[in-house]
């Protein structure tokens, strides 16, 4: 059981099931960006939601099943991009990026097992959303389209106004989901094959879990409060 | 890029998908390695071509590829025309579309199981650090088998706040779609406990 790439069960569904999730977030028409007037993709925040909630090890492995699936052709990037060439074109490092962004991500949210606090989810996003994504992207885009990399860099910025809103948005969903479905963060990195009585839900005070159990959180209304 | 697979009985849809792949890297080494010269770019244009041609794809199926990576073609010319001559702005646009229309061919000529094994039977030098090739592949059928479950949460979620009025916002929507998502991926983790997997 040390080696954190040995999953349980519990542990592949939750990779395969957060894969298609970022799948379905690049989906045309399926996830209202604030109303569709903004037309950002709402896929890298899966990549950070992946992070978030699956932790550095299972959230990584989620976007790398995603990205063999994109890479064998399913055109599942947002715009219905997909096939090898994505992988030798401009932002073939932006794709490597999300791997390890969501690896710290993770890392940095989960760094103690406890509750994810507002600031340690900004954090994370923002090192390992914008910080580790565009530290992969910027360079292999200027190695593949032969621009310098200060123009590179430059060019690029036109997305960090929209990916800072996604960190906040990504923020806004970890702390909401903490309180409808703490279960949702269960499981520990190296877990046994119970996820209930994981130290995060553990840690959780009564009140929360057993709401989480009363109430059916799946009714798409259980966001509202 | 719409590249799926165009069903096919040519050389290049015969031959392993692995032998494709590398025959495909090997071809983008050697036309990024010999980029300065003037004549890679239109030589490896003509073989780009000659492949689809090759493949019974014809001019239509490589315009089309083409036209799928436009938004690379554009954001690229606009970037390096106002920074690099234009000569050089337009062979680095040249030879990022040459590579990805060649990459698309793989793509078209391949059916996607056959990708699959080819990735799972690559899989089998990281054994060593825990990898577990046959896992990868149950995860990456299962993740298939699981895209249109989760677009099913989504329209359901959608229509459900339609219905009562519920204000668009992707906090209202991410929320509800997880919790159904992980909830369907322990119902998945007992099905498969069940059936004696684990």
């Amino acid at each position: 059981m040390n080696n954190p790439l040995r999953f349980d069960v519990r542990d592949i569904t939750r990779i395969a099931v957060f894969a298609a999730i970022i799948a379905v977030l690049g989906l045309p028409g399926a996830i209202p960006v604030f109303g569709g007037a903004v037309p950002i993709t709402a896929q890298t925040l899966g990549v950070m939601l992946a992070g978030v909630v699956l932790g550095p090890w299972r959230g990584a492995a989620a976007v790398v099943i995603f990205e063999v699936l994109v890479l064998v052709g399913l055109p599942l990037l947002s715009g219905g991009h997909g096939g090898a060439g994505v992988f030798v074109g401009p932002t073939a490092g932006y794709l490597i990026g999300w791997i390890f962004g969501a690896f710290v991500i993770g890392a940095i949210v989960r760094a103690d097992r406890r509750r994810p606090t507002w600031w340690r989810v900004a954090l994370g996003c923002f090192v390992g959303g914008i910080g580790v994504v565009y530290a992969f992207g910027v360079p292999v885009q200027s190695l593949v389209t032969g621009l310098p990399l200060g123009p590179t860099a430059l060019s690029s910025a036109v997305y960090l106004p929209g990916d800072v809103l996604k960190i906040v948005v990504a923020t806004l969903i970890a702390l909401t989901l903490w309180r409808a479905y703490p279960r949702a963060f269960g499981g520990a990195q190296v877990s046994t094959v119970s996820s209930t009585a994981g130290p995060v839900s553990a840690g959780s005070a009564g009140a929360g879990s057993s709401r989480a159990a009363s109430t059916d959180a799946a009714r798409p209304d259980a966001a509202r409060q | 890029m719409i590249a799926v697979y165009r069903p096919g009985s040519s050389l290049l849809h015969r031959m392993p998908a692995g032998l494709k792949v590398l025959g495909f890297m090997a071809s983008a080494l050697a036309i990024t390695f010999t980029a300065g010269s003037v004549w890679t770019q239109p030589v490896a244009a003509v073989l780009v071509c000659a492949g689809y041609l090759v493949a019974g794809l014809g001019l239509r199926e490589i315009l089309r590829q083409v036209w799928a990576v436009r938004w690379v073609i554009l954001i690229m010319l606009v970037t390096q025309f106002v920074f690099l001559p234009p000569v050089v702005a337009s062979a680095n646009t040249g030879r990022v579309v040459t590579i990805m229309v060649l990459a698309a061919l793989i793509t078209l000529t391949t059916r996607i199981p056959a990708l699959l094994d080819a990735t799972e039977s690559s899989l089998a030098p990281l054994r060593r650090f825990g990898v577990n090739p046959a896992g990868v592949g149950l995860v990456l059928g299962m993740t298939i088998t699981t895209i249109p479950v989760i677009a099913g949460f989504a329209a359901t979620i959608r229509e459900a706040q339609r219905a009562r009025g519920v204000p668009v916002r992707i906090t209202t929507f991410a929320v509800p779609l997880l919790v159904m998502s992980l909830k369907h991926s322990d119902d998945l983790a007992d099905a498969l406990t069940a059936r004696g997997a684990g």
